[in-house]
């Protein structure tokens, strides 16, 4: 008698097919072996947006009793294995039905195994990891997180590689044949079992101590139930903002002190103050309200509000001013505008560098234009 | 009739108003043009404003359990009742105004819904809404062309041959939407001759789009807009192209801006240089290829599609806005 129950933790829309392809692979995989499975999707999550984060679940058994008993809950309380598709969640996670921040790792079992796509290097991603009493193991599948949309999907084959890494971080639940088998019954070419397979050779795992990483407190607050809500369940509006700061000039929204956009975006703008203009393009064409106005009249992204879409970036008129920088590069989420105030050399010197990066790696949020995908993954098997 | 509020047209986009009245606490998609919509909706119209959401996109990402993004007063009405809010709030205000239970003042109302309820199943409800002249209000519309907040199903604004959840490409049918995009516009101006304004507009161009609420707002009794929104769920794009898609849409002849005050129409922005001649049209397919709810169209497609803007331009008796054909000279 066991069961296996096995997460994945995806970008909202960008990886939604990403998360199908894995779970309903491992579900056909397990019937190969006799076994029962389902895979679902977190009712919570649904309607998905893009770039929140969401999950869907696949749940083996070894008989069909077993599997309606663990499909009695409505969401796994714990799982053996995580699967986390962007590395930039290893921040935590703020899912849309869920208030404040969750460890990636929340669900993983001792014992269990945190499986990541990166290119960063373990210890890294373990400094962002929020801290667990019991010890566990994280595997890294080396890759640029795979982002496409609700139409076109891209196929660059980190679905069979996350299945390789899987058969070999969690034997009981499949073996490699199984699953290679399943790739196949879904009419993927041999391409992909290959890259299934060596996956599986290269798969290793890392175990992590009790208390080894992040030890910040997860941002949380107290949800008030309906007993404890106010008369006709009305909510208070936000507060009228003011001048920067508290003091007299610029501006500054309030803004909601229950939701917090850290975990929702996977990358931030970094402002660059002293090329801007002043043209109050980010500012005026931010969906998300992000940027504070400084006394001086330049835009500071707040990244309480940020979730990271582009369009600053994309309506800057000036060079380089507003660009969009991978959010793993980031530990804290302070002021960019008091950072350059401090220290405008210093500012200028991180700037520069964080962009320069910024332009080695081409992190990709979705459909440019037709055939686009078929170029990307051209030049990812290049390299 | 109430007053209206004294809400001066904006002079150059530094001097739109800076308070916002819809900070953080939704949770939209990333590039989600409708929250700027929405965002740049209550900057134009102020504090003093009520403001009522039929269920959709703005609802359900905006205000999930216990929190919210909204500074002024804001309402949930049910998907397809907008309009009866609109004049229902409305009423309300002026008859607690009237019994001295309110302070007499102009207070904005707005009720917002998305194509699905407006341009769907709450078309009836906007048409009444815009009857009742003794009222000040402002139906606004936004227009993602599909319902996005359910997952992407054909609506009435969807655009002929989009991908959807209703209407996926096969292997035999490619193109599974058949139907052309309602022009909800200038059939509400033309249906109902005592509303003294309707307009179409688009967030990526904030000046035009802020002056208009402002106009829609102290004009004088019902009033309408309607407003594409670039949906980077459903369209399928990148979301840092939001804003330029907004753009393209307009560019391409394909989303025309313009409003009609007082039965005289004016268009607006590119499009009122594509009409005089001053701008040519962008290829229509310069939009379409860009996002992946499109990527199945062909050659053929392409070309119809283009054929089908050509023709609302050069054979329309209002070019890009009202599809009856020139008379003969």
């Amino acid at each position: 008698m066991s069961t296996v129950a096995v997460e994945v933790v995806y970008r909202g829309i960008f990886q939604k097919t990403l998360a199908r392809n894995i779970v309903r692979s491992i579900v056909f995989a397990a019937r190969k072996e006799g076994k029962y499975g389902t895979a679902f999707g977190r009712y919570g999550d649904s309607p998905e947006r893009n770039g929140i984060p969401a999950k869907q679940f696949a749940i083996v058994a070894d008989d069909a009793e077993e599997l309606e008993e663990n499909l009695a809950v409505y969401e796994a309380q714990e799982v053996d294995v995580t699967i986390n598709v962007d590395d930039t969640m290893c921040k935590g996670i703020e899912s849309w039905a869920w208030y404040g921040l969750q460890p990636i790792n929340a669900l993983t079992k001792a014992g269990g195994t945190l499986i990541v796509t990166s290119r960063q290097d373990v210890d890294s991603l373990i400094e962002d990891i929020h801290q667990k009493d019991q010890p566990y193991n994280i595997s890294t599948v080396t890759s640029i997180p795979s982002f496409s949309g609700l139409w076109v999907y891209k196929d660059d084959h980190t679905d069979v590689r996350i299945l390789g890494a899987l058969a070999k971080v969690c034997p009981q639940l499949v073996s490699l044949e199984s699953m290679v088998e399943a790739i196949q019954d879904q009419g993927w070419d041999d391409l992909k079992v290959r890259s299934a397979e060596r996956t599986y050779d290269r798969t290793t795992m890392r175990p992590v101590e009790p208390g080894e990483g992040n030890q910040e407190e997860p941002f949380s607050f107290d949800l008030p139930g309906w007993t404890t809500m106010e008369e006709g369940i009305v909510i208070r509006g936000i507060e009228q903002g003011g001048g920067f700061r508290g003091g007299e000039e610029g501006y500054q929204p309030v803004r909601s002190s229950v939701f917090k956009k850290y975990s929702t975006r996977s990358m931030r703008p970094i402002v660059n103050f002293d090329t801007c203009i002043k043209c109050t393009l980010c500012w005026l064409q931010c969906p998300d309200t992000c940027f504070d106005v400084t006394p001086d009249g330049l835009y500071d992204a707040n990244l309480e509000s940020c979730c990271g879409c582009g369009v600053c970036e994309a309506v800057c008129p000036v060079a380089d001013c507003v660009t969009m920088i991978n959010e793993a590069e980031f530990n804290d989420n302070n002021s960019q505008y008091e950072m350059w105030q401090k220290d405008k050399d210093d500012y200028t010197q991180w700037m520069t560098s964080l962009i320069d990066k910024q332009k080695q790696v081409d992190r990709t949020h979705g459909f440019h234009h037709v055939g686009g995908y078929a170029e990307q993954i051209a030049e990812v098997a290049e390299d | 009739m109430t007053l209206v509020q004294d809400l001066p047209q904006v002079r150059g986009v530094k001097n739109i108003p800076i308070q916002e009245g819809f900070t953080s606490g939704h949770r939209t998609c990333q590039g989600c043009e409708s929250a700027l919509t929405m965002r740049l909706m209550i900057k134009a119209a102020g504090p003093r404003t009520i403001v009522v959401g039929s269920t959709g996109c703005m609802y359900v990402a905006n205000t999930t359990y216990y929190s919210t993004p909204w500074v002024v007063p804001w309402m949930h009405t049910q998907l397809g009742s907008s309009g009866a809010a609109a004049t229902g709030t409305a009423a309300g205000l002026a008859s607690m105004m009237r019994k001295g239970k309110m302070k007499d003042e102009p207070i904005n109302v707005i009720a917002f819904c998305g194509d699905g309820g407006g341009v769907d199943m709450g078309l009836a409800g906007i048409s009444a809404a815009l009857q009742h002249d003794e009222y000040n209000l402002l139906i606004l519309c936004y227009d993602n062309e599909s319902y996005a907040n359910t997952d992407i199903q054909v609506s009435g604004s969807s655009p002929w041959g989009a991908n959807s959840t209703f209407s996926p490409p096969g292997k035999v049918h490619r193109i599974m939407n058949k139907r052309w995009k309602k022009n909800t516009a200038p059939m509400l101006a033309a249906g109902h001759p005592s509303c003294r304004y309707v307009a179409t507009a688009c967030a990526s161009y904030g000046l035009d789009f802020t002056n208009k609420i402002r106009r829609a707002l102290t004009i004088g009794g019902p009033t309408f807009i309607h407003v594409i929104d670039p949906c980077p769920k459903g369209w399928d794009y990148d979301p840092k192209y939001s804003h330029e898609l907004g753009m393209l849409a307009v560019e391409t002849g394909l989303w025309v801006q313009y409003e009609i005050a007082d039965g005289e129409l004016t268009l607006s922005g590119p499009s009122r240089a594509i009409q005089s001649g001053v701008r040519q049209r962008k290829p229509v397919q310069e939009y379409l290829q860009r996002q992946g709810r499109f990527a199945h169209l062909n050659e053929e497609d392409l070309e119809f599609f283009q054929s089908r803007v050509d023709e609302s331009w050069d054979e329309w008796w209002l070019p890009g806005v009202v599809p009856f054909k020139k008379p003969e000279e």
